[in-house]
């Protein structure tokens, strides 16, 4: 298991690595940068002719390279380049956000998903086909349905017409009860992207177990139902599960983004959007960068859990 | 065993989550209804009488420095921070003066301003003096400041102080129009030497001005607070604290407005949101026609270097119905000159281009594309009115294809002049910026605004005689005929004059939005 790990850290620094170096000609590649950006109607290209040297773009590319991986090296990740401040403190205050959002999120959907599927398998093993019908009919619709859409509905039903939860505000860990408020529709239409997905999953993985010969050994030997389909069925079940909980998780950080940037949390998506749309190279290179950090520590914990579901697996 | 276990863990979990979903819901409904009170009681101040105004801010701030700051609605929050000389009216749009209380030119060479007394910096910086003011403009043309408008002062020779409420600035040819580079707008903002000293690399974030109100806190990504500046020279601001929560949704800035969490809407465009808060009852605050939109002919384009082919676009185009169609509330149409009517340059004399389809194909014909030609619109995201002009185009056999680029992409493509036809809004209160940046030769792209590469020598000959004219009268004139031929020449093509909202609550009051599209927060009031 050691040895593992120490290959997986490699692997996860070599990784790391490319996506820096991805990024970073990626991004300079757009045509247009920050001062682009800037210009609006009102700024000549002399005046932003002059910012673009102070704010070193008209350094050659490789120098511009280096000094950045130098910088990297000493965990510098240094200050956004249209609004100058410090790139650390401002991951420090909005990954904590999205965090709290994809983890509430995960866990909603788990909780709802995994009954919800895993009753659509024993449904269907059992030959009553409304209950399994409904329930797979109802997570393709919701997987039809796309986040900003869902967004604008709840916002309409929960906000305006019942009036529960707030259109704006603060979100800040200072006032949580504010944040929880603010958070809560964001939180609903994610759990509801995940939904269909992993329903679906669990009731495929749960049902193909169903069929196995040692569930039918498990029930001739007298155990209840409850017990063969939580114990011998889902247990077994688990392992595509979890494969697919994993990828859902990188997905979910994918729609926090457009989530955070309709509702104006000031989470890691936000930021992204703005950095993008600012050729805010140092905040943009950070951010992915911090995104592709968490998909490997993801990916990290998925191949732990795989152990420990199933010690058979080997790495 | 372990299952089992493991199977009451996610019960417990399940459990929790309901009853805390159910826990934040009612406490959801108790904390919006006491959220007022509680923000005021917070600051342990006493609270009685003392307003609070929350104004949806659109978009994240992106820094307060008046040497680099940019777009409108940070322009607007430093406008309520800082002073100028001169400023303008929040009505009328007049300059009339901040602080300086009075100024005397003889040649418009020469500008000698008297400064007020006893004006007070906010924070504790104390009094404000002609060295502020030298020390400002100064800053803006050292070129380590890098400062996006020091082409403003390009003209400035020197800058005297001979007393502390006296401050004499010589140009190296007289502007008529110096009044507005010195007015309380980029540039012209009053810093402070030792507050921009302090502020080191965050000086950004750390505006500190002489104007009604200060900037208390700001979270980037989240709300500004705007406190009043209790020294303000006219007097405390009747509003004690202005909050902009970040809202970028224009639904959610709706919903924000109807459900009573803000009090005013800093700029709603949209139609079907204007059309639901008006029908709710809002008050609307409009300012019409405040600035020009135009279609740039880029002369660079083997086509639109002909002016029939310009001409053929404009006859082709039925502009005022394209308006009423699409944004009835968001454009005045037709805008038949660059120049915005309430400016005081204005002339009605241009020439006009009525819609006429045959006299379209004609000029074509003429020019010999009788077959029709193609061009392509640059534009960051294409919309219905951008296809009813592709519509009009053609049916006079002009094919115009849409290129759809982001935006740093489309400022910088516009900037150096890449494209056949693109678009631009001309935000400007000085004469000088608007004509001298979009029609004179220097400033052909990519040096300055003249992105279609306008030149005509006669036009340029007037436009540099009226900024030396002394006679208002035949500056007048001058302006008029400049005008004219650029009008005749049309290498932009005036499409419609923008319209601002600021919709609010009823018992706000005094938002006039100024020809900047700045409101000047010390005439806001609520009942």
């Amino acid at each position: 298991m050691f040895g593992y790990m120490m290959k997986r850290f490699l692997q996860l620094t070599v990784t790391l690595f490319g996506v820096v170096t991805l990024v970073f000609f990626a991004l300079r590649l757009l045509p247009g940068d920050a001062t682009a950006a800037m210009a609006g109607d009102n700024l000549s290209g002399e005046a932003l002719e002059r910012l673009r040297e102070q704010m070193g773009l008209n350094e050659p590319l490789y120098s511009q390279y280096f000094s950045y991986l130098g910088s990297l090296l000493r965990l510098d990740f240094g200050n956004t380049l249209i609004t100058n401040l410090p790139l650390m403190e401002m991951l420090m205050k909005s990954v904590p956000i999205t965090m709290t959002i994809a983890l509430i999120t995960i866990v909603l959907a788990i909780a709802i998903s995994i009954p919800l599927g895993t009753l659509a398998a024993y449904m269907a093993h059992k030959g009553k086909k409304t209950l399994d019908n409904i329930i797979t009919w109802a997570a393709m619709v919701v997987d039809l349905m796309p986040a900003f859409w869902t967004s604008l509905l709840l916002l309409l039903i929960l906000s305006l017409s019942l009036g529960i939860f707030p259109a704006s505000g603060a979100v800040t860990f200072e006032d949580p009860v504010m944040l929880m408020k603010r958070i809560a529709i964001p939180v609903i239409v994610l759990t509801i992207t995940q939904l269909a997905i992993l329903t679906r999953m669990t009731r495929t993985a749960v049902l193909e177990v169903l069929n196995e010969d040692y569930i039918r050994t498990a029930r001739s030997l007298g155990m209840s139902e409850i017990l063969v389909v939580f114990r011998h069925a889902l247990k077994n079940a688990a392992l595509p599960i979890v494969t697919v909980l994993g990828i859902s998780f990188g997905n979910l950080l994918n729609g926090t983004v457009i989530v955070e940037f309709i509702f104006s949390i000031p989470g890691i998506g936000t930021l992204l959007v703005n950095g993008i749309y600012s050729r805010d190279y140092p905040l943009v290179q950070t951010l992915i960068l911090f995104y592709a950090f968490i998909f490997i520590v993801v990916n990290f914990l998925t191949d732990i859990v795989y152990k420990k579901i199933d010690p058979r697996v080997q790495f | 065993m372990r299952n089992v276990r493991m199977g009451w863990a996610i019960l417990v979990v399940i459990s929790m989550m309901v009853i805390s979903a159910c826990g934040s819901t009612t406490t959801a409904n108790k904390g919006t209804n006491t959220a007022g009170n509680a923000k005021a009681s917070a600051t342990g101040e006493p609270t009685g009488g003392d307003k609070e105004l929350v104004v949806r801010f659109y978009d994240n701030p992106a820094g307060f420095d008046p040497a680099t700051i940019f777009r409108v609605e940070n322009e607007n929050i430093a406008f309520n921070v800082f002073g100028g000389l001169t400023t303008y009216d929040g009505e009328t749009g007049e300059l009339v003066p901040d602080l300086a209380e009075s100024w005397e030119t003889s040649d418009n060479k020469i500008w000698t301003f008297h400064l007020r007394k006893g004006v007070q910096w906010q924070s504790g910086y104390g009094e404000f003096t002609a060295a502020d003011v030298q020390y400002s403009y100064n800053r803006i043309m050292d070129p380590a400041t890098a400062s996006t408008y020091s082409a403003e002062f390009a003209d400035v020779v020197k800058i005297e102080t001979p007393d502390d409420y006296t401050v004499v600035i010589e140009l190296s040819k007289p502007n008529g129009n110096f009044l507005h580079v010195v007015a309380n707008y980029h540039q012209g903002q009053i810093v402070k030497q030792e507050a921009i000293e302090a502020g080191g690399d965050q000086v950004k974030f750390n505006p500190i001005g002489t104007g009604p109100y200060y900037v208390e806190k700001i979270d980037v990504n989240s709300e500004i607070v705007l406190a009043r500046h209790e020294d303000y020279y006219k007097g405390p601001a009747p509003i004690k604290r202005i909050t902009f929560p970040i809202i970028k949704n224009e639904s959610n800035a709706t919903i924000a407005l109807q459900n009573g969490e803000i009090d005013v809407i800093m700029r709603s465009n949209r139609e079907e949101e204007l059309a639901i808060l008006e029908k709710a009852g809002f008050k609307m605050n409009s300012s019409m026609n405040t600035m020009t939109y135009i279609m740039m002919l880029n002369y660079k384009n083997q086509y639109l270097s002909d002016v029939r082919v310009r001409h053929a676009v404009a006859y082709a185009l039925d502009y005022p119905s394209i308006s009423a169609a699409l944004a009835p509330k968001n454009e005045t149409s037709p805008a038949y000159n660059i120049v915005p009517d309430w400016m005081d340059i204005f002339t009605d004399k241009v020439p006009q281009y009525k819609y006429d389809p045959e006299k379209a194909k004609a000029l074509l014909a003429e020019a010999g594309y009788a077959d029709g030609i193609n061009l392509t619109l640059l534009i960051g995201a294409v919309n219905e009115e951008y296809q009813l002009v592709q519509e009009y185009l053609k049916a006079v056999g002009i094919n115009m294809d849409f290129e759809v680029v982001d935006a740093a992409t489309y400022n910088q493509r516009r900037l150096v002049g890449e494209f056949d036809i693109s678009i631009r809004a001309i935000p400007a209160l000085n004469p000088d910026m608007l004509l001298f940046s979009y029609l004179h030769p220097d400033n052909i792209a990519p040096a300055g605004l003249n992105s279609s590469s306008y030149s005509n020598p006669e036009l340029t000959e007037k436009l540099e005689a009226a900024k030396v004219e002394l006679d208002q009268e035949k500056r007048q004139k001058l302006y008029e005929e400049v005008q004219i031929i650029a009008m005749e020449d049309l290498p932009y093509y005036p499409m419609f004059g923008i319209n601002y909202y600021w919709p609010s609550k009823q018992n706000v009051t005094g938002i006039h939005i100024n020809k900047l599209s700045q409101v000047n927060f010390y005439d806001v009031d609520m009942n």
